[in-house]
Order: structure tokens, then C-alpha cells, then sequence
């Protein structure tokens, strides 16, 4: 009954905050904050608790609709509700003296709601009307800027409704052949199924799910929302929004099909889970390397987002209990290390004029500190240095492939680290080191509501860095709920026979080994401080601000590489969609929209429906 | 007792050897560089002067808490990375971390320099952080490639698995049961110590030592180490993971000197080349090695 009232709260909080607007401004964001805040409070107190009510029956499907909580339930709400949280709370310094605000916080609240409604589902028409809930919101937030956002927003509409349409057809045919719709008695109707037809229902959830999760070749539409959505909401859409996909498939998967019914999908090279992970590793190497050619800062995050996809498909697909838990856990640690990013670069936005150019910005450690300090956390995570989150996370994932005998999935999981290396590497020493252009002399620090969600995101790295035990314990509660073998671990270390790997052990040593240098450091004369821009020129000194040196940083890294990374599937949607047009300005000869013209087709219709009736009947 | 001592001597020693080792390489090679050159040369212990006089320099200059921060960074994680690494029978940490840790470890020692060098406006810092991660892309294809096929040949991605399983005759060397990938390995080492033709992140006549430029004093005493600790770190993965390791510590640091000694020689010949050719070199032979190295391994496994 809990999830129901909690549910029935958030759906019905963007109408109040839009109501609170109307009256006061200050009222309104109190109340958004407030009503975000809720369901944080509230599932944390749900932990290790499971439940299922029914709330409506349709009578005439003779179906019943439900809600229910589980382990994977609770773990995406959970990270819903929290970055929820922190964008809004974000959004309160951010989206400051701009216009439609009230439409805006409610729309950002909706788009919580219906994704909070999707995890919370108990069956698959609930699951599918807060997914088209979700998707349209998602569009009404990302078109909130006008202009360019508009095109990025019916790029996205498009092909939301196409996985919509491939998702309604598995939907519908499970209801024919199993005659239930509930996801736990599904699971039981399909353990009798044939390979065949599991492989059908998979394929459309995959191409319904893989869109929002933007898997290769259906990525094209997030590189384009992603930047020109506002920034609070970039870090939602980027952080947890694209991975409802991944609850999808992880529910579909395992929640449905079980893990019997997946390893007899072919076998070998040709079997399901190999291709898939296969897509996945391309989904790692290819936006990888296309990022590393962005020069726009939320654009650049943008293919880091469809790239991180990766790694969590390749994890989810292996299938190996190290596997699923490092693509659940890496589902959980790119959530929390993208939208610190693009929060950072939406601090860095709002203090620039909205410069998000990196070619145009650059030495603002000093100016803007806590953000500096949040940009290296996130850019540690994503990279996955050690101590942060996303080692631990990638850790698992090359493990498994290796362990697995999948190297060259491994190469390609490792390799997209490198480019991930080179292109967040350029994010932040293009934003916070080097030349401080003369126009951001006098920046200042974003105020504290907006410095507050990146300090907790960052605590939030280092922590599930160094204590990744948390997080995975209630993934292995998820891995115990479908049945599946759990990965058990310690508080900081994995199992002897999984592996080495102990965080503790790691922080020791670099805590140990850097303190050698500082006390070195310190027991040396204290140094004189120095301006950023007394510098050592060789003789030939660089002119305050006559020229960018940050501009192309890897110049001739991009001659190499950019032949082989243009993004040829945009091109080829582009062209469908040009052609598709002349077929529908064809079609608009017939429909001329003139009455008397329909009257005639009418007409001619009857007259061949009777003539075709004459005929049969003689 | 007795592992709970073996356990303290290695932490202590491990980090101690490293320097004592990476120290005398500086000293080493500046005189094998002098004598191919026909000079005389510095007397080996001319680096501990070095760094002895850098520590003790009157005035130091600081960019800032980054500056500072990074350098310190930078040496600390490399003395973190040394644990981790096997020296005969010394490997204190082996339950910490395997050869994906160390691996992902030494990314902390130029992350550090690398933020360091940013935190001042100077163009040739820049340039050569951006050379040092683009020739980094460039080494880490053949070089992952390579490790992937030692760890599926051996089936395991522990460092200690990896030396010990080599032990029991030179043909048991990676050397000899995936030359391949030795060979690729072999080619990209100089890109991955940074000597020539690949030193070109550090040019000191094109870029004024590139990340290194704003350096003095104290600053310059801890890079110098770091630089230092990162030849012996990357030479001590080679003898681990190709050279069987060593029986005992002293076996060990001859493979590592051996090793040394012939990328010394390429350095002091080679002139250097431009960062697109290197990219490109490291993306063609060495990769295609390492790739067939894999391939023949992955089909004589089946």
C-alpha cells in the first residue's frame, strides 16, 4: 500500500507545484525540493522490503493492474529519486530569473514520477503507460529551451514512438499466448516457450528498450537532446532516464525469460548473448572515440553516455554473476558520475554566459574550485581511476570477460577506456586549466544550492569507491531475486577465488605513497606563490589572450581518427526520414483534405466492396 | 610470524629498492648516453646530487594548491603502484590488487603531473600533456593487447600467477610462449619509458620539457623522482610479465637493468619522431603483433 500512496504523491506533485507557482515563486521551489525529497526519505526507509498491490482492474481485458517492489524495483527508484533530488535542488540556482519555470518544475517532476512509475510497475501495461508518460515529458523538458531543442526534442519523439510500437507488439502478443501481463506470472507462462518466440519478444523489447538506452545504431537522437536540454535536466536524462532502458532489459532478461531460457537462445558465437554483448562493445569503442572529437562540453558527456551503455550491456549480457553485477553496479556508479559532470558543466554554463565551446574556456580552477573538484571526481569515475566508483565496476566487467575467455571484448572495453581517458581529460583541463581567458577574470563561484548536489555526488564516488560493498550488496539481493547466483563481497574486497581486488588495501598504498612526497614536500622550504600567468617561455613568451593553445588539443590524434568515426547512422535516419517525406507528400495528392474528394473514395470503395461481393457470390 | 614479517619487510623494502633502482638509472644512463656520444660523462651519483641540491634550493615557486597537489599526486601514486608489483618473492600487496589494478594504478602518477602542469598558463605544459596522451592511445593498443594474451594464456590476471607460472625454465618466459606479443611489447617500450623516437611529450629543445616546464626546486626533485620510478615501474611489468619474473630479488633486478640498458641504446641513436607518426607506427605494427599474438593464442587454447 506504501508504493501506491507513494507513487499516487509524486504523480500528483507536479500539479501542485504548478498551482504554488501561479501564487509564489519561492513557494513553488520549496515545494519542489520538498515533494523530491519524499520519495528519497521513503524508499530508503523501504530497504530489503519487497510488496505488490493491485490498484485497478481492466474489465475488459479481464486483466489486473499492479504495483510492486522488489530488489531491482527499489535500486532504480532509489537512484531516480536521489538524482531527482539533486537536479532540482540544482535547478533552484540554475534555471534562477528564467522564464515558464512553473511548467518547468513540473514537467521535471512528472518526468520523476512516470520513471519512478516504470520501476515501481507490477505489469507490463502499467510499465508501458508510465514509459509513454515518461517519454513525453521527456520531450515537453527537452524542447523547454525553443529553437534547436525543438528539433533535438522530435528527434527524440520519433524515435521514442518507434520503440513504443515494437515494444506494444511483444506486449500484445505476450498477452494473446500467455493470457497475463503480470511480470511474475509471466516469468512462470514463459519458461514453456519456444527458443523461436523468446528470441521474437526479446528482439522487440530490445529495439523498445535499446532506443531510450541508445544502444548502437539506435543512439542518434541522444547526442542532440542531451546537449540542448538545460543542464539539470541533462544530468536526469543522461544519468537515469537512458537507463530505464537498462531496468528493461535487466526485468526482460532475467525477470521474464531467466537465465535457462536466454543460454538457449543459439549457442556459441551465434547465440543471443554473445551478439549482444558484441553490440554492446561497439557501443563502448565507437561514441567513445566520437567524443573524443566534441568540442562542446554536454555534447562530449553526451556520447560518454551512449559509450558507458556499453560496458553495462556488455556486463548484462555475459551473464555471469561477475558480469550482471558489474553492469548492474556500473548502471548505478555512470548515473552518479555523468550528471555530476553535467552539473559541473552546467555550473560552468551558468556562470559563462552559456559557454559550453571547450575551445573557449579554460584556467578556472581557481575562479570556481568546488566545481573544479567535482569535475575531477566525475572525470576520476568515469575513467575509473582507482579509489573512485567506476573502477570498482569496470573491474568487473573485464574480469568477467577475461575469466570468461572473451579478450577481444575485453580490448574493447579496455580500449574504450583510453578514449575515455583522452577526451574527459580534455573536459576539464580545457575548462579548469591552462589560460584563463581575460572575460572570465572575475567569475565567482556558483552559489551553495548548486554547489550542494556536487559535493554529495562526489562524496558519493569516493564513497562507493572505497566501500563498493555497499552498493553491491543490494545488487546481490536483486541477483538472489531472479534466481541467479549472487556475487558475494566484502565491505571493500571481492572474493579470493574471484579475484584480487581490495580497496582498502589500494587506498592504504596511496595514501601510504603519497605520504612520502608531502612530507618531503613539507620538510623543503615553503614555496613563494606565484600568478597563473608567470610562466616560463623558453625565450618566446605567449601574449595574454591573442590565442587559444587549448583549441584542437589532440590535433593530430583527430587527423587519425576522425575518417573512421563519422557517425554514418545519423546520416542514414536523416536520409530515410528525406525520403520518407517525398513518400508522405505523395500520399498528400490522394488526401487532398477536400470533402468532396473523401466522398469519392468512399463511393469507389463501396462500389468495389459490392462489385467484389457480386463476384464472390457468383 | 614469519609472513606477517616477510609482509613488512616487502612494504618497506619494495618502495626503497624502487628508488635506490630508478636513481641509478638516472645516473646510468646519463653516462652510457655520454659514452655512445664519446664523452666523459657526470659520475653516477650525479642524480642524487640533483635531487639532493633541487630539495635543498632556497626559493621555491608555487601555481597553487593544484601545483602543488599534483606533483605530490603524482609521486605518491607511483610509490602505490610499486607495491604492487612483484620483485621476486616480494609482493606484500598481492591480494590487493592483480595486473588490471596496476594497470589502472599507474594512471594516477600522470593524472597528477598532468594537473600540475595545468595549473599554470603555459602553452608548452599543454602541448606536451596533450602529446603524452595521445602517444598514450596510441602505446596502450599493442600493450593491452598483449597483456590480454599473456592473462588468457596463463588464465589468470594476477601479477604473482603470472611471474611465478614462468619460473620454471627460460622457455617458460612469455618471451617464448607468446613471442608475439613480446615483440609488440618490445617495440612500443620506448613510447611507454618515453625515450626517443617517442619522447616527444618531454621534447626539452621543442617544448621546454613540456609538462615538466614550470618545475623548480622541490617540484622538480619529486618529478625527477617520479620520471624515475616510471621507467622502473614499466621495465619491472615487462620482466613480470614477459621475462619470467625472477627467482630471487637480485635475478629480478638484472632482467630490469638488462632491459634498461637496451632501450638506453635506442634512445641515444634514434632521432626523435612527430606525434602523428607515432600514433600511426603504434597503430600498425606493433598493434597488428599483438593482435595476431591474441588470435594465435585464443585459436591454440581451443
Amino acid at each position: 500500500m506504501q508504493i501506491a500512496i507513494l507513487l499516487a504523491i509524486v504523480l500528483l506533485a507536479p500539479l501542485a507545484v504548478y498551482l504554488a507557482g501561479r501564487l509564489r515563486s519561492g513557494a513553488r521551489n520549496a515545494l519542489a525540493v520538498l515533494v523530491a525529497m519524499v520519495p528519497v526519505v521513503w524508499l530508503a526507509l523501504l530497504y530489503g522490503r519487497t510488496a505488490q498491490v493491485d490498484y485497478y482492474r481492466l474489465p475488459f481485458l479481464d486483466l489486473t493492474l499492479s504495483l510492486r517492489l522488489n530488489a531491482l524495483g527499489w535500486f532504480f527508484a532509489m537512484a531516480v529519486a536521489a538524482i531527482g533530488l539533486l537536479s532540482i535542488l540544482f535547478s533552484v540556482g540554475y534555471m534562477k530569473g528564467k522564464e515558464r519555470l512553473n511548467f518547468y518544475y513540473a514537467a521535471m517532476l512528472l518526468v520523476n514520477g512516470s520513471m519512478l512509475g516504470i520501476v515501481l510497475s507490477g505489469d507490463l501495461i502499467s510499465l508501458y503507460v508510465f514509459w509513454e508518460i515518461m517519454s513525453w515529458s521527456t520531450y515537453l523538458v527537452i524542447s523547454y529551451r525553443g529553437g534547436r531543442a525543438v528539433a533535438a526534442g522530435l528527434k527524440y519523439m520519433v524515435m521514442s514512438i518507434v520503440g513504443s510500437c515494437a515494444m506494444l507488439l511483444a506486449i500484445v502478443s505476450l498477452l494473446v499466448r500467455c493470457g497475463t501481463l503480470e511480470i511474475e506470472a509471466l516469468a512462470g507462462a514463459m519458461q514453456g516457450a519456444s527458443p523461436g518466440y523468446a528470441l521474437f519478444i526479446l528482439l522487440m523489447f530490445v529495439i523498445g528498450f535499446g532506443i531510450k538506452n541508445a544502444i548502437l545504431p539506435l543512439h542518434t537522437w541522444l547526442p542532440d537532446a542531451h546537449s540542448e536540454a538545460v543542464s539539470p535536466f541533462s544530468a536526469v536524462l543522461s544519468g537515469i532516464l537512458v537507463r530505464m532502458g537498462m531496468y528493461g532489459f535487466i526485468l526482460i532478461m532475467y525477470g521474464v525469460l531467466g537465465l535457462g531460457l536466454l543460454r538457449r537462445l543459439g549457442s556459441g558465437v551465434v547465440s543471443f548473448g554473445y551478439i549482444f554483448a558484441w553490440i554492446g562493445a561497439l557501443t563502448i569503442v565507437i561514441p567513445t572515440f566520437t567524443a573524443l572529437l566534441q568540442d562542446d562540453s554536454k555534447r562530449l558527456l553526451a556520447w560518454h553516455g551512449i559509450g558507458q551503455g556499453g560496458y553495462m550491456i556488455v556486463g548484462i549480457a555475459v551473464a555471469t554473476p561477475l558480469g550482471i553485477a558489474g553492469g548492474i553496479f556500473h548502471t548505478l556508479n555512470h548515473c552518479i558520475y555523468i550528471a555530476l559532470l553535467f552539473l559541473v558543466a552546467g555550473a560552468i554554463e551558468h556562470r559563462t554566459n552559456g559557454e559550453r565551446d571547450l575551445n573557449q574556456l579554460g584556467g578556472l580552477a581557481k575562479r570556481m574550485p568546488i566545481t573544479f573538484v567535482g569535475g575531477l571526481a566525475g572525470i576520476c569515475g568515469l575513467i575509473g581511476v582507482p579509489l573512485t566508483n567506476g573502477f570498482v565496476s569496470k573491474w568487473l566487467i573485464y574480469k568477467t570477460l577475461i575469466a570468461e575467455g572473451y579478450p577481444f571484448l575485453a580490448f574493447a572495453a579496455l580500449m574504450g577506456t583510453w578514449g575515455t581517458i583522452l577526451s574527459v581529460y580534455k573536459f576539464q583541463h580545457n575548462i579548469f586549466l591552462g589560460q584563463l581567458p581575460e572575460r572570465y577574470k572575475h567569475v565567482k563561484e556558483v552559489p551553495f544550492v548548486m554547489q550542494l548536489p556536487i559535493l554529495l555526488l562526489t562524496a558519493a564516488i569516493l564513497v562507493f569507491g572505497i566501500f563498493p560493498g555497499i552498493p553491491l550488496g543490494a545488487i546481490s539481493a536483486i541477483q538472489r531475486s531472479f534466481g541467479l547466483e549472487a556475487l558475494q563481497v566484502g565491505a571493500f574486497s571481492v572474493p579470493r577465488e574471484v579475484g584480487e581486488l581490495n580497496t582498502i588495501i589500494i587506498l592504504a598504498a596511496v595514501a601510504g605513497g603519497c605520504l612520502i612526497p608531502y612530507v618531503l614536500f613539507r620538510l623543503c622550504r615553503r614555496s613563494r606563490s606565484l600568478p597563473q600567468t608567470d610562466t616560463y617561455g623558453a625565450g618566446s613568451y605567449a601574449p595574454a589572450d591573442r590565442y587559444q593553445y587549448s583549441a584542437r588539443f589532440y590535433g593530430r590524434a583527430y587527423e587519425v581518427i576522425e575518417p573512421y568515426v563519422r557517425d554514418r547512422v545519423d546520416a542514414f535516419y536523416c536520409w530515410l526520414v528525406e525520403k520518407s517525406e517525398g513518400g508522405f507528400e505523395a500520399v498528400r495528392h490522394i488526401y487532398t483534405g477536400n470533402v468532396n474528394t473523401y466522398a469519392l473514395y468512399i463511393l469507389l470503395c463501396l462500389a468495389a466492396v459490392i462489385l467484389a461481393g457480386l463476384g464472390w457470390g457468383l | 610470524m614469519g609472513a606477517v614479517t616477510m609482509w613488512v619487510v616487502g612494504i618497506i623494502v619494495l618502495p626503497l629498492l624502487a628508488f635506490a633502482v630508478s636513481v641509478l638509472f638516472l645516473g646510468v644512463s646519463r653516462k652510457v648516453t655520454a659514452r655512445i656520444q664519446r664523452r666523459y660523462g657526470p659520475p653516477l651519483y650525479q642524480p642524487v646530487i640533483d635531487v639532493v641540491k633541487l630539495l635543498a634550493q632556497q626559493e621555491n615557486v608555487s601555481h597553487g594548491v593544484v601545483f602543488d597537489a599534483g606533483v605530490v599526486l603524482a609521486l605518491g601514486g607511483s610509490i602505490a603502484t610499486v607495491l604492487f608489483i612483484p620483485v621476486g618473492g616480494l609482493h606484500p600487496l598481492a591480494t590487493g590488487g592483480d595486473l588490471l589494478v596496476v594497470l589502472y594504478l599507474m594512471l594516477l602518477a600522470p593524472l597528477g603531473l598532468a594537473l600540475a602542469a595545468g595549473a599554470a598558463e603555459n602553452p608548452n605544459a599543454s602541448i606536451g600533456v596533450s602529446r603524452k596522451l595521445i602517444l598514450a592511445l596510441g602505446y596502450e593498443v599493442p600493450f593491452l593487447l598483449a597483456l590480454l594474451a599473456v592473462m588468457v594464456h596463463s588464465e589468470t590476471t594476477s601479477l604473482a600467477e603470472i611471474a611465478r607460472s614462468q619460473q620454471a625454465s627460460v622457455l617458460g618466459w612469455g618471451l617464448f610462449r607468446v613471442p608475439l606479443s613480446a615483440l609488440a611489447v618490445c617495440l612500443v617500450l620506448p613510447a611507454m619509458l618515453g625515450l626517443r623516437p617517442f619522447d616527444m611529450a618531454t621534447a626539452p629543445q621543442e617544448i621546454a620539457s613540456g609538462p615538466l616546464v614550470e618545475f623548480g626546486g622541490k617540484y622538480l626533485a619529486l618529478a625527477a623522482l617520479q620520471g624515475a620510478l616510471h621507467s622502473y615501474i614499466v621495465i619491472a611489468l615487462f620482466v613480470d610479465v614477459f621475462l619470467g619474473g625472477g627467482a630471487n630479488v637480485l635475478t629480478f633486478l638484472a632482467k630490469v637493468f638488462a632491459v634498461f640498458l637496451a632501450g638506453l641504446l635506442v634512445n641515444a641513436v634514434y632521432p626523435r619522431v612527430r606525434i602523428d607518426q607515432a600514433l600511426r607506427f603504434c597503430w600498425k605494427w606493433p598493434a597488428l603483433l599483438a593482435l595476431l599474438g591474441l588470435v594465435v593464442v585464443m585459436v591454440a587454447g581451443r
